[in-house]
């Protein structure tokens, strides 16, 4: 035998290069968007012929247009007006649903790939203009005729940010809060809660029936949030005002320095090591809860008005109907503040390929005839004035607190900068039950956001 | 044995596009980690050594390179001990050989995103196989959270890591056993060797060529694993498996690229410092026959 000599450093190289490239991919995916604007300059200008229609609506030349939404998004409601609008112009629209949970960073880098859609829904809120630098790249709806006639005016308001607007609202009012199984609570004898404290009663009356109170989706980590941002409503809100929410947006005011968010970690923690919620919580997921809920072994769950549409899906509507209630996060003293959410909006890039086609899909959108559509299969509380939807007995109660005035909308949509890996930090809190670390791991992320956005202050 | 050797020109082909699509963009990577590139600005600058002072200074860092070393340094040795013991099995006369073969190397061609939700389920807690058939056999007790407690997360996601890569170390040995003469070992038999020493004398050394690929894949392919962890626990719970690649994901959908791209750049000399060493010590011990 003889021994073989060794291999030349070159190779070794080589292949470790190889491992690096093989590494960069991700990062260089969005490589040659380093300068967004400047990879969105770079696509097709608007060539739209379509726009132009005929006599019969129809278009000379039928496009498709591309539309981009959330795979958590019910596209039943869509699909039926794209069909319509077919019908109407000829030109067909395209939904490409994507993962939500990565929604907007995909939607980030396909506008730095310059791999523009023609329109896409997106979350509410102006920070979405900071997010996607709206004033080079999206289309400016402020001065747009048959856009705004029939909104709500307030809707329409929350969408201004310097006199401009990129967006356009679509879908309806939504809300974060306790939804809960009224079976569960008639069998445990319970109502709705006074106060915080009558709500731990409640819960320990139904652990006492033999029915686990709450449900939290640790695994999947977003669904822990809720209970801070329908508490901050109902707790932190009064504490700060508005004036402590610019302070926070300013970056002047640290969310370590507010005692009433450090109570609500205190809150949550009390409800796991009380037993009240259910057991491996650190496995819970979002579509159990569900599951749980629906058959009446979970009595209620922090959580976001999306579960209505799924648990019909599940249970069926005479479910939803009958046996599905909603009451905010009470406060110490009071039943608390609903926490509302501005609906999702349409926003279409201006460098889109048929940006005029979709300007005109948006306006279709919201003929009267569309929006009741949408409602008919998507009930909600509408944005628009005139429109007709059918509510469930759990959205009448949230339309009840906002009628009385008793709503506010969602801290995360009053803030530019995010929230970012609070599921992160939740879990971990769930794991030790440090509640300093938790506080201190919350407030450090939200500042590195806020630097990462190139926010002032920050 | 002709001794022509073919032009160089031959290469430059596979040159240009190792030098495009891997030399180029690596070159480029580097430059990006010393700049503030970042969705939200405007233009990039460059930003000297910021990147990486903020990053060292992150203890999630600390986290995800703990969990990647321990991560490829248990699969790396225990997919070569699992791929020899099955190779040196199915090496020999069995019925069921070619069966065999087949059914340990099949994980190795599903996407490791099925293999993640497949596993999702078997680990679940409540309904999962593993914690079933632990109740079924009255070994309740050692039934546990497998992908959400801390305790048990990174090890989980090693085991159903192992049970998808053990079948390819099994095919490289088994190519390399096909490689040593049976005289060998039969003659050492009759001298009386036993078994393991047959092994250790005779067949390790002489498999010495497959090992080293064996374990520079692994280690290599091990350091950069993601759809895996990604999959059955996001990194979690909290940070508790995160890796390199879901912290630099994170960073990622931050829009913190010359930042994301500074941790690459970490995780390149990681690679690079484990594995050129590795494959340069493991070269010295190949013999020939």
């Amino acid at each position: 035998m003889k021994k073989r000599g060794p291999i030349p450093l070159a190779v070794a190289l080589a292949l470790a290069a190889a491992g690096l490239a093989a590494c960069g991919g991700g990062g260089n995916g969005g490589g040659s968007g380093g300068d967004a604007g400047g990879a969105a300059s770079s696509a097709s200008q608007p060539s739209d012929s379509a726009a132009g229609g005929q006599a019969d609506g129809k278009a000379k030349d039928p496009v498709t247009l591309t539309f981009l939404i959330a795979n958590t998004e019910d596209t039943a409601p869509y699909t039926k007006i794209f069909d319509a609008y077919e019908k109407k112009t000829g030109n067909k629209v395209e939904l490409q649903s994507l993962p939500g949970g990565d929604y907007d960073n995909l939607i980030m880098t396909r506008f730095s790939t310059g791999d523009l859609p023609d329109l896409f829904l997106m979350q509410p809120g102006t920070k979405q203009y900071v997010k996607l630098r709206a004033q080079e790249t999206l289309h400016e709806w402020s001065g747009e005729s048959g856009v705004w006639d029939n909104m709500v005016d307030t809707i329409k308001q929350a969408q201004v940010q310097d006199g401009k607007i990129y967006g356009v609202p679509y879908g309806s009012t939504g809300a974060y809060g306790i939804f809960y199984n009224k079976d569960v609570f008639a069998k445990a004898g319970v109502q709705p809660p006074r106060n915080y404290q009558d709500l731990l009663d409640i819960a320990h009356k139904i652990k006492d029936a033999g029915v686990t109170p709450f449900y939290e989706g640790v695994k999947d980590g977003w669904p822990t949030q809720i209970f801070y941002f329908t508490g901050w409503v109902s707790d932190v809100d009064p504490a700060i005002g508005a004036d402590g929410v610019e302070k926070l947006n300013a970056n002047q005011l640290k969310l370590t320095d507010i005692p009433q968010l450090k109570d609500l970690f205190e809150k949550q923690k009390k409800l796991k090591d009380d037993g009240l919620m259910q057991k491996n919580v650190l496995a819970g997921t979002y579509d159990e809860l569900q599951n749980e809920m629906g058959e009446g072994k979970v009595a209620m769950a922090f959580m976001l008005d999306g579960i209505i549409s799924q648990l019909e899906k599940k249970f069926g509507k005479d479910f939803v109907r009958a046996s599905l209630g909603f009451f905010p996060f009470p406060s110490d003293t009071d039943s608390g503040t609903a926490m509302i959410t501005p609906p999702t909006q349409l926003m279409v890039p201006e460098k889109a390929k048929h940006r005029d086609a979709a300007i005109d899909l948006v306006k279709f959108m919201l003929q009267p005839d569309n929006v009741n559509s949408y409602y008919a299969d998507h009930p909600g509380i509408p944005i628009f004035k005139g429109a007709t939807s059918t509510l469930y007995p759990a959205q009448e109660d949230i339309k009840k607190y906002i009628d009385e005035g008793k709503s506010q909308i969602n801290i995360q949509n009053r803030l530019t900068a995010s929230f970012v890996n609070f599921d992160k930090t939740l879990q971990n809190f769930f794991i030790d039950g440090d509640t300093d670390k938790a506080i201190q791991d919350f407030s450090d992320n939200y500042q590195k956001d806020g630097k990462a956005k190139l926010l002032p202050g920050f | 044995m002709d001794s022509r050797k073919y032009p160089l020109y031959f290469s430059f082909p596979a040159l240009l596009v190792f030098l495009l699509f891997f030399i180029a963009p690596t070159l480029v990577g580097v430059y990006y980690s010393f700049t503030d590139w970042n969705v939200h600005a405007q233009s990039v600058h460059w930003i000297g050594l910021d990147n990486y002072a903020a990053l060292f200074r992150e203890p999630r860092l600390e986290k995800a390179l703990t969990n990647t070393l321990v991560f490829a340094a248990s699969v790396t040795v225990l997919q070569n001990v699992i791929g020899i013991a099955l190779a040196l099995v199915l090496n020999e006369k069995l019925k069921l050989r070619n069966v065999l073969r087949l059914v340990f190397f099949m994980p190795y061609v599903i996407a490791p995103v099925v293999i993640g939700y497949v596993f999702r389920a078997i680990y679940h807690p409540d309904h999962g196989i593993v914690n079933r058939a632990l109740r079924e056999l009255g070994l309740g007790a050692l039934a546990q959270d497998w992908l959400n407690d801390p305790k048990w997360a990174l090890f989980s996601v090693i085991a159903t890591d192992l049970w998808r890569v053990s079948g390819f170390a099994m095919v490289v040995y088994l190519a390399g056993l096909q490689f040593i003469p049976k005289d060998l070992t039969e003659c050492a038999a009759i001298d009386g060797a036993s078994y393991w020493s047959r092994f250790r004398r005779i067949v390790f050394p002489l498999l010495a060529p497959s090992f080293t690929v064996n374990v520079l894949l692994s280690l290599i392919g091990s350091m950069k694993v993601f759809e895996m962890v990604m999959v059955l626990t996001n990194g979690g719970p909290g940070y508790t498996t995160d890796v390199f690649y879901t912290y630099i994901r994170s960073t990622f959908s931050m829009g913190q690229m010359g930042y994301s791209t500074a941790i690459n750049l970490v995780l390149f000399v990681l690679v690079t410092a484990v594995g050129v060493p590795v494959l340069m010590l493991m070269k010295k011990r190949e013999v020939d026959l």
